[in-house]
């Protein structure tokens, strides 16, 4: 269809601008994703650099750190007979190039603001170092593989349940528009406040009454121990294991997605062309389809966004309620043992999956609404 | 400007007692009252009326697209002789929509799809009620009506925001003749739009009644517009057809007091008499007074007025005035005969 444009001078009254022929879907989809790719990769650096600084107190932990390396040293030569037979300022000399040589191979003999770009660059670039305490599940400290060997496992949790949330909540409001007062409609709009607590305050609760109380389903974990031989086996041991965070992250922001989706549904139903589809003699479920979910689904993923960023948040406390395996328990553990490499690398993870949500999201944005132009720069 | 007369028996589009009644939180509101209407083939009626007087109302009823508060929705239309009152949602929706019927709306400009292209939209009515069109011959058709109603082809595949407010409006009268209705219904298909592009619709609309001979029923509250487009004009008042006459006739002498002090209201060209203006508010139609409804605003009212007046026909146009008991040659309609109380 793209190959109309271009054609021949319209005559008369049309506008100004676009008169040279609108952009084609594809041209226009790859400059919006150009655009979007670029300020978004500035965001993840703004927002890296200054989880840097926060985890760093903006230089103060290499103080802490210095006057921990020479207590170790001290504390390494005291118990040195040798050491201790030699006179004072030999010995506060010994120390001084002892404590020289191990900041150097730490890097701390240079000014904070050049080492916090050069954590930066080793960020962005995935370098992440080494981690202080934490080990990942197969024993190395490289703080990319702790984090790395986690990732699946959260990405499964929030993907799978994302999944589902978005499915089930634009079925119940379709429904919910469809039969607007109904003793349904004004249920969900009822229990609408329910969404104000976040997924593992209701987690607790489901633990306590289907892990505790029932015992139908487990407190937590991803597999059962030991874990299943099969594949297939495997992969319905961790179904079994998702039902309660899937059913706690879904309790948690159902209604309120249902209430406002279906206030977007009853606001574009109301639409003159959703009359004048009507008046054509349009099928029921087509002008559902065509002249009530499509013009409203940008609207709906601009929502679904921001819960989705908003469950991005709380994955470290959901995370540890469930005793999941995946990257928000590693950030809960490393803020507790305070091992700032983890903690770092957790964050540029977070900020990447971040950037590539919303990244994936405006783009599915941009294919649904064929206004959003961005970059286009011709609009009057 | 007078059509070909009407040859054929019957008419196009013929209402008896329709009435279509909105539940609101005030009340019940008489949109449409007991209207009895007929337009003949290949000719153009102008219903016009203040605001707020059921002219909408009245062409929804028509065409069944009604709200969820509706109160009461009764009476016949008869399209070509056909009771579609009678049909039930899906027929009426396969047989009726679109297919003999098609409405060019008010606002046009929220009348299209904001995410769907032009041609898509313009074609989808061949689509649904020709069942052996396939997508190429719709798309096809659909360059032929931009053609016909002035539209560039190259804006086939736009989006409506790229269009401008008289081109979406093109668009939607393409919309409308694609399927070659029987009967267009056009709800103030020129109110948004500034004055040049104003006579450029109307120009396309001529076009089209000389070249398809479809029948229009045009709501319009500007009367000096439409005028050169009508044959016949229906006037509406607090949800009643007050008058239905030939243009010709009406234009030189309308026959309701209401339609006079209306007329007495459009500014001319020439001629320099002082515009009139209609004294006191049309009555709500949550309450209507039983009588006539234009009593309280009429220089001649007198006792009858009481009571509400039947169609009276005159010289074969009809008129809803007790004034006119004694010219009358008959009573049109099914308005209850019992008024006439003497």
């Amino acid at each position: 269809m793209a190959e109309q444009v271009g054609g021949p001078a319209p005559q008369g009254e049309q506008r100004g601008t676009g008169a040279r022929g609108a952009p084609s879907t594809w041209k226009r989809l790859l400059r919006y994703t150009l655009t979007r790719l670029v300020a978004l990769f500035i965001t993840v650096v703004i927002g890296v650099y200054l989880t840097i600084l926060i985890a760093n107190m903006g230089g103060y932990v290499d103080e802490i750190r210095r006057s921990q390396i020479r207590e170790q040293i001290a504390v390494k030569f005291q118990n040195d007979p040798a050491f201790r037979a030699l006179p004072p300022e030999e010995r506060q000399k010994r120390i001084d190039a002892e404590v020289a040589v191990e900041e150097k191979r730490l890097g701390l003999d240079k000014p904070f603001l050049v080492r916090s770009f050069n954590y930066l660059k080793h960020a962005l670039t995935l370098d992440l170092g080494r981690s202080e305490n934490m080990t990942s599940d197969s024993g190395s400290r490289q703080v990319r593989l702790i984090i790395l060997e986690r990732l699946p496992a959260t990405l499964v949790l929030f993907g799978t349940s994302q999944i589902v949330l978005f499915a089930i909540a634009l079925y119940i409001a379709l429904y919910l528009s469809r039969h607007y007062g109904s003793w349904l409609d004004r249920f969900f709009v009822a229990l609408s406040p329910l969404s104000s607590a976040p997924g593992w305050f209701y987690g607790i609760f489901l633990i306590l009454i289907f892990a505790a109380w029932l015992k139908w389903l487990p407190f937590g974990g991803m597999v059962s121990v030991p874990p299943p031989e099969s594949p297939v086996r495997y992969a319905l041991d961790v179904a079994y294991h998702m039902i309660l965070p899937i059913m706690a992250l879904t309790l948690s922001s159902i209604f309120i997605s249902v209430y406002g989706w279906r206030t977007f549904f009853l606001i574009f139903s109301s639409e003159d062309y959703v009359e004048m589809a009507r008046a054509k003699g349009v099928h029921p479920r087509a002008i559902e389809r065509r002249y009530i979910l499509r013009p409203t689904l940008p609207t709906i993923i601009t929502s679904f966004a921001l819960g989705v960023i908003g469950v991005w948040m709380g994955a470290p406390i959901f995370e540890t309620i469930f005793n999941w395996p995946g990257l928000g328990r590693v950030l809960f553990h490393a803020v507790q043992l305070f091992d700032t490499p983890v903690i770092v690398g957790s964050n540029v993870i977070f900020a990447y999956l971040l950037a590539l949500t919303v990244f994936l999201l405006d783009i599915i944005y941009a294919i649904v609404d064929p206004r959003v132009t961005v970059g286009g720069g011709r609009q009057s | 400007m007078s059509g070909q007369p009407s040859t054929s028996a019957q008419p196009v589009l013929k209402t008896e007692d329709l009435v279509l009644y909105f539940r609101t939180t005030k009340g019940v509101v008489q949109a449409v009252d007991h209207v009895d209407f007929e337009l003949d083939e290949g000719r153009a009626v102008v219903v016009i009326g203040e605001s707020g007087c059921g002219k909408t109302s009245f062409a929804k009823a028509v065409l069944r697209l009604l709200p969820r508060n509706v109160h009461t929705y009764t009476g016949r239309v008869y399209l070509d002789g056909q009771d579609i009152m009678a049909l039930d949602d899906e027929d009426f929706r396969l047989h009726i929509r679109w297919a003999k019927m098609s409405l060019v709306p008010q606002a046009a400009m929220n009348a299209l799809n904001p995410v769907l292209r032009v041609s898509d939209q313009v074609a989808e009515p061949l689509l649904i009620h020709e069942k052996d069109v396939s997508r190429e011959e719709a798309l096809e058709r659909a360059r032929e009506m931009f053609r016909f109603v002035g539209v560039p082809e190259s804006f086939l595949s736009r989006y409506p925001f790229e269009l401008s407010g008289g081109m979406r409006q093109r668009v939607a009268i393409a919309m409308a003749l694609i399927t070659r209705p029987r009967l267009i219904i056009l709800d103030e298909p020129t109110s948004a739009l500034d004055v040049l592009t104003q006579a450029n619709i109307m120009n396309v609309l001529k076009k089209i009644k000389w070249e398809t001979g479809t029948s229009y029923m045009l709501i319009t509250h500007d009367v000096a517009t439409s005028s050169e487009l009508a044959d016949d004009v229906a006037v509406m008042y607090a949800g009643q057809m007050v008058e239905n006459a030939d243009a010709e006739s009406f234009f030189k002498e309308p026959l309701h007091p209401y339609a006079r002090m209306l007329m007495a209201a459009v500014p001319k060209l020439r001629g320099d008499e002082d515009l009139e203006f209609i004294p006191g508010q049309p009555p709500s139609l949550l309450d209507p007074p039983t009588g006539c409804r234009f009593a309280d605003r009429c220089p001649f009212r007198f006792d009858k007025c009481d009571q509400d007046p039947p169609m009276f026909l005159v010289d074969g146009r009809k008129v809803k005035c007790w004034l006119f008991e004694k010219d009358a040659q008959g009573v049109y309609g099914t308005q209850p005969a019992v008024a006439t109380g003497d």
